[in-house]
């Protein structure tokens, strides 16, 4: 059935695209983003506390995480005619090489305001063992 | 690589330049630079991230859409924080790490777009012996339109 406004339902669910994550996938995100914070990039500087956090290595950017929800919420909405118009994020695990993390999404709810139609989507991205590393909600706008 | 030519990737480089945690003014405006977006950056970036909807590709494809020509994936912001920022800015500082981020979406970006940044820290405070700083940031294209405006909450290294 083609996605429609009218006939979501909160608790129907999104699935994104699995993403293998390497220590090649993050340096083309440092080149694509001009992102070269070393957290991403040095070895040596990440065997280093930060506060009382301890990585073990270079860490996957945080906003690669935002990069994959985004494009699982537009794959959704475009060819419903809907306009992804929002997207909030929260990093709770850090992701390594060597990870798989696979973006999803659950309808929370629906809303109609004056000019237009609008559904909640809770957003989390989860890595090969099940464990949530980035969580949040996103917002699509289905327009009249 | 992204303007790779002028772009400094050794963040280390500057970074006796870049203001810290004490310096950073909540509502004092950062330097910005205006930066054209290109269709080559904007297939790097899309690659990164698997994007691969025609939208942002196939022109022919593009101009039968609701926008009319190609444009660039919402998330494109996270390429221009970079590029419309010098390599003093504090975002670059070595060891910031991303907490989080929120991002409201107007129109879309599109190939030869000259965008320009308006951005502020916005507030900054300890939490758990943590230095965060939340930045606020809105995206212009040429016309003055906005494109997407957002915050994001970092902690910063010191």
């Amino acid at each position: 059935m083609t996605t429609s406004f009218e006939n979501l339902n909160a608790g129907d669910s999104i699935d994104g695209p699995k993403f293998a994550v390497s220590r090649e996938s993050i340096r083309l995100f440092c080149d694509a983003s001009l992102d070269y914070n070393p957290l991403h990039l040095d070895d040596d500087y990440m065997k280093g506390n930060f506060g009382k956090t301890n990585f073990g290595g270079i860490i996957m950017h945080g906003m690669n995480n935002f990069g994959l929800i985004s494009r699982m919420i537009t794959d959704w909405a475009y060819p419903a005619g809907a306009i992804h118009r929002r997207l909030e994020t929260r990093w709770v695990k850090p992701v390594k090489p060597g990870d798989t993390i696979q973006p999803t999404g659950v309808i929370k709810s629906k809303q109609v305001t004056k000019n237009s139609r609008w559904v909640l989507i809770d957003v989390m991205v989860r890595n090969q063992t099940g464990e949530k590393v980035a969580t949040g909600e996103a917002m699509v706008e289905f327009p009249h | 690589m992204a303007q790779a030519e002028a772009f400094e990737t050794d963040f280390w480089k500057d970074a006796n330049l870049r203001k810290a945690w004490d310096d950073i003014v909540p509502g004092a405006p950062r330097k910005t630079i205006p930066y054209t977006l290109t269709k080559e950056t904007i297939e790097l970036y899309c690659r990164s991230v698997g994007e691969d909807h025609p939208i942002y590709f196939d022109e022919a494809y593009a101009k039968t859409t609701r926008y009319g020509g190609l444009i660039a994936p919402p998330s494109i912001h996270i390429l221009l924080m970079f590029s419309c920022t010098p390599a003093d800015d504090w975002m670059r500082s070595p060891g910031t790490v991303n907490a989080g981020q929120s991002w409201s979406y107007n129109i879309p970006a599109r190939p030869n777009d000259v965008i320009t940044l308006q951005a502020r820290a916005l507030d900054k405070s300890i939490k758990r012996e943590r230095l965060f700083v939340v930045h606020d940031n809105v995206f212009f294209n040429q016309h003055g339109d906005v494109i997407c405006s957002g915050r994001g909450w970092t902690i910063r290294p010191e």
